[in-house]
């Protein structure tokens, strides 16, 4: 909002008009031409003068009010001219969709005093902009959108509302954001992939206005229809200083069971190296500290050995004065070590049985063998639906019903039509082994044999875990909460060896990988870590319907009842922290919701960067469209309601 | 701005007028019998009290009957009736001239129903200008018969006399020594002051009556702007530049002005009395001049 100045006069124009105050005041200092008049006698008016001559100064000034009106009326006459006006925004529509980022990033301040105030002083300056016509709407996003103010002309509201947008700990998506605001805009478009959802408001053309640093990918598949994009700018600085933490978890030693390990990853994103002390606290108390280097751009791992301990919640902290507080803590929640509990439902697996007896195997769960004529008992029946079991492992059978459980099926598949697979085949060539899953860690399958196997069609949303030429070998995929692993190969047949992999050394180590990670063995950390805004589900041991969950923040505390399958799931998890689990007013359990996001933890903005949603491109710019908001009309009304005070004051100055 | 149309006295004014008559708080020996009642003792035909005789008086006013009773000489004593000397003195200075009606109209006026009771009552009436020399000696009037005379007389009057206050009420004293009653109608505006022409006055064995006309565009002026303002006497000039202040200060003068004749008046046991030219004159004589006991 500069104001500005356009001359539209040359020199000896402006020399003229610079004559005119002086020539005014000349006239003044002239003697005033006064009216002759008449009267009985001075006698009175010249006694009454003598009086006042006392304080002529005043009546001086008195008189020159009229001249002080006209020179400042001359003045105003010759601003008009220069056509003065203020820098401001043009926008292409009178609908305007405001996108705030209200992301963990935005949090940052680099920009005092955060990015996210620093977006909504922008908002706030084309609010100010805007013309009779324009109605505006305010969306704020992070992993979500939400729409703060739908369309309107009313200032006030928008200004109300965007001063409530609160920041978030989430990260950073802008597709949600882009179909909120495009149903706004393309008629017939639904905010989300169900039909059902029609669009409230009247779908207009509409420019679209984003207040974000940056930290999200294009969405080229995005088709933008009626939506304008103007120019985003990208709110932040190219070099901002943030340390954080990637990753913080705790894992068994493997040179001593006994003891834990706590395990962090700290990223340096800035330009500049950072040198730093991290803490360790356990249960709010510091037990162990060490101060770290980090280079610029680079990561580190580090690492803490812990005595025995119990239970309690483990905090890592960075003592650093970064621009990013947000990820400088990080938290997990070691639980009371609790043996699995799996059943082994075969007609016979000796190698299978084996594994489950090794001595680590034996400390991490307690294994029941049943035959598979088990299955079709009652008992069965009521415990696994009663959740007796974390996993339960079916070695050529099937249940009629899928458990309460997390399952492996070895050479058999799942009950239901999910689960598919193709025509035999012999000796699959194994191509590929998906490590990065906890359940094929330190697996190495290069010396296994498969005889004959039958390749898997999993579900939808599964992952393949084991993939030869002909399709997945082995895969794992979700159901409400539960995980189902199937084998498409038998480890022994009725008849004769299914595969040599029971005797190699991978095969022990899957046995209790399994454990670990299906057999509900929570003894290396428990829960895993949730980032913010990602729902949580939640198994206690205990009857009750109803929890409570207190977030960290002071807030007031969530109920959560139990929902299908005796799950409790909980989605309130806005910010960083540890939440707490109270049933009643007993606390049951923890859990920790940490960023660990490398693209909200870097912080630096690319000031050229081009945004790409469908094909429009729009290169980003650190100011808009200028246009001119021309003032010069309210200052001629200013010099007309002078004029107007002035022909008062000449008329009625006797009054004065 | 004279009118000359302006009748003198109204039919209903001179009605209310034949019952009044001119009092004076002092009482001054008339030169013939007038309808007056004197303190002095004399031949009218109301009785007033007896007294012993005494060696020289007229025989004619012993009371036989009172002698033949009680054997002593007696003399009747009788109410005197005397006229009264009255002038009025009319300021014809050219500052008189203004006003709507003029200050001048309003003196006339005033004069007319003053002298027309004094001639009913059969005073001596007598009408002077403060513009007259020493020597210019005006007409007396006395009796009915008069009235019409002393109106055209009135009426002869022109504003534009330039004699000061001083000086015009000096020649008047010495044109008439006598007693009686004087009404000086004047706006008083004289750069010299009143306080010299008032010491003449009270030095006169008369009872003056101050009567200070001014019109309403001296009490409340209605100017604006900037203005020469030329003085309609001697020609002076002030320049004034209209404005609150400068009215207020003007008021402020103009009570001071009218406060300060008040009291000069009230000391020295002269009668003053305010009027504006606007005001009707019946009003004025009817009701204010009979309470301040000019007439009755």
């Amino acid at each position: 909002m500069i104001p500005q100045l356009t001359n539209l006069l040359n020199p000896w124009q402006w020399a003229l008009l610079a004559a005119v105050p002086p020539a005014i005041i000349a006239l003044y200092f002239l003697k005033l031409k006064r009216e002759p008049l008449q009267v009985p006698s001075t006698y009175l008016w010249h006694k009454s003068i003598e009086d006042l001559h006392v304080n002529s100064i005043w009546q001086r000034l008195r008189r020159s009010l009229l001249l002080l009106l006209q020179l400042l009326l001359v003045a105003l006459l010759m601003l008009v001219l220069l056509k003065p006006s203020l820098k401001g925004t043009s926008f292409k529509q009178n609908r305007l969709i405001f996108l705030v980022d209200n992301s963990a990033s935005m949090g940052a301040t680099d920009v005092q005093p955060t990015r996210l105030e620093e977006a909504k002083r922008r908002v706030l300056e084309l609010i100010d902009q805007m013309g009779s016509n324009d109605v505006a709407m305010i969306v704020s996003f992070s992993d979500s959108a939400r729409v703060e103010q739908m369309f309107t002309d009313n200032r006030g509201e928008l200004r109300r509302r965007l001063d409530a947008i609160q920041p978030s700990d989430k990260p950073t998506s802008i597709n949600d954001a882009l179909r909120l605001a495009s149903v706004r805009a393309n008629p017939g478009r639904s905010a989300t992939d169900f039909k059902t959802d029609t669009a409230v408001a009247e779908a207009l053309p509409a420019e679209m206005f984003f207040f974000s640093d940056g930290n999200f990918a294009d969405d080229p598949e995005f088709s933008l229809g009626n939506l304008t994009p103007a120019q985003p700018v990208w709110i932040g600085t190219k070099d901002p200083r943030n340390v954080a933490i990637a990753a913080f978890s705790t894992a068994r030693s493997e040179t001593n069971v006994e003891k834990l390990q706590a395990f962090g990853r700290l990223e340096n994103s800035g330009l500049t190296d950072a040198a730093l002390d991290v803490e360790l606290l356990l249960n709010n108390e510091v037990i162990d500290a060490e101060n770290v280097t980090i280079p610029a751009g680079k990561s580190r791992g580090i690492k803490f050995d812990l005595d025995r301990l119990e239970a309690g919640v483990l905090e890592l902290r960075l003592i650093t004065d970064d621009h990013l507080a947000v990820d400088n803590h990080a938290w997990t929640v070691v639980h009371t070590p609790r043996k699995g509990r799996v059943l082994l439902v075969t007609p016979g697996n000796e190698p299978l049985q084996m594994a489950l007896r090794t001595e680590r195997a034996v400390e991490m769960a307690d294994t029941m063998l049943k035959s598979p004529d088990f299955l079709t008992t009652v008992d069965y029946r009521n415990q696994s639906a009663a959740a007796a079991w974390d996993l339960i492992i079916y070695d050529r059978c099937r249940p009629e019903t899928m458990p309460q459980a997390n399952t492996i099926f070895i050479g058999a598949l799942p009950p239901g039509d999910q689960w598919a697979e193709l025509e035999k085949v012999n000796v699959p060539a194994i191509i590929d082994v998906n490590r990065a899953h906890p359940l094929m860690q330190w697996i190495d399958l290069s010396d296994v044999l498969v005889i004959e196997a039958k390749p898997l069609t999993p579900p939808t949303g599964s992952t393949a875990l084991v993939e030869a030429t002909e399709g997945a070998l082995m895969a794992v995929a979700p159901r409400e909460g539960f995980e189902d692993v199937v084998l498409g190969f038998e480890l022994i047949g009725a008849d004769k060896i299914g595969t040599n992999w029971p005797v190699r050394p991978s095969f022990p180590v899957l046995v209790l990988n399994a454990l670990s990670y299906l057999g509900g063995n929570r003894d290396a950390g428990g829960t895993g870590t949730v980032q913010p805004g990602r729902p949580v589900a939640l198994r206690p041991e205990t009857e009750a319907e109803r929890l409570q969950v207190v977030p960290p923040n002071d807030e007031d505390a969530v109920d959560v009842t139990r929902g299908k399958h005796g799950v409790f799931h909980f989605a309130a998890t806005g910010h960083v922290g540890v939440y707490e689990v109270l049933e009643g007013s007993k606390e049951i359990d923890h859990f920790a919701v940490n960023l660990f996001d490398p693209r909200e933890s870097a912080i630096q903005i690319q000031p050229d960067r081009v945004l790409k949603i469908g094909h429009v491109e729009t290169s980003s710019s650190t100011d808009w469209n200028e246009a001119r908001r021309d003032t010069w009309k309210l200052i001629l009304l200013g010099a007309l309601a002078i004029l107007v005070f002035e022909w008062y004051i000449y008329n009625r100055r006797a009054y004065l | 701005m004279p009118s000359e149309a302006v009748p003198l006295l109204s039919p209903e004014l001179l009605a209310q007028l034949e019952r009044l008559e001119l009092v004076s708080r002092k009482i001054f020996r008339g030169r013939i019998k007038g309808e007056r009642r004197s303190l002095r003792k004399g031949q009218s035909v109301e009785f007033a009290d007896f007294r012993n005789y005494v060696p020289g008086d007229d025989l004619r006013f012993v009371d036989w009957n009172t002698y033949a009773r009680l054997d002593r000489l007696f003399l009747k004593l009788f109410m005197e009736e005397e006229d009264l000397h009255f002038y009025c003195l009319i300021d014809a200075s050219e500052s008189m001239n203004f006003g709507s009606p003029t200050k001048l109209d309003f003196a006339r006026q005033l004069a007319a129903a003053l002298c027309f009771v004094g001639l009913i009552r059969s005073d001596r009436v007598k009408i002077e200008t403060l513009g007259q020399s020493a020597a210019q000696r005006g007409p007396t009037w006395r009796g009915r018969a008069s009235v019409w005379r002393m109106l055209d007389y009135l009426q002869g009057i022109k504003a534009g006399e330039t004699v000061s206050l001083a000086d015009g009420i000096k020649n008047f004293c010495l044109r008439n020594s006598g007693r009686g009653i004087v009404v000086l109608i004047s706006d008083l505006m004289d750069k010299q002051g009143y306080d010299e022409a008032f010491r003449y006055l009270t030095a006169q064995r008369m009872d003056p009556y101050i009567i200070h006309v001014l019109s309403d565009e001296e009490i409340d002026p209605d100017v604006k702007g900037d203005l020469k303002l030329v003085d309609s006497e001697d020609g002076d000039i002030t320049e004034i530049t209209a404005s609150v202040p400068l009215f207020k200060r003007y008021k402020q003068t103009l009570a001071a002005f009218i406060g300060g004749a008040q009291e000069f008046c009230a000391r020295r046991g002269m009668a003053y009395l305010f009027a504006r030219s606007s005001q009707p004159v019946d009003q004025l004589v009817s009701g204010y001049l009979r309470k301040r006991g000019l007439i009755k």
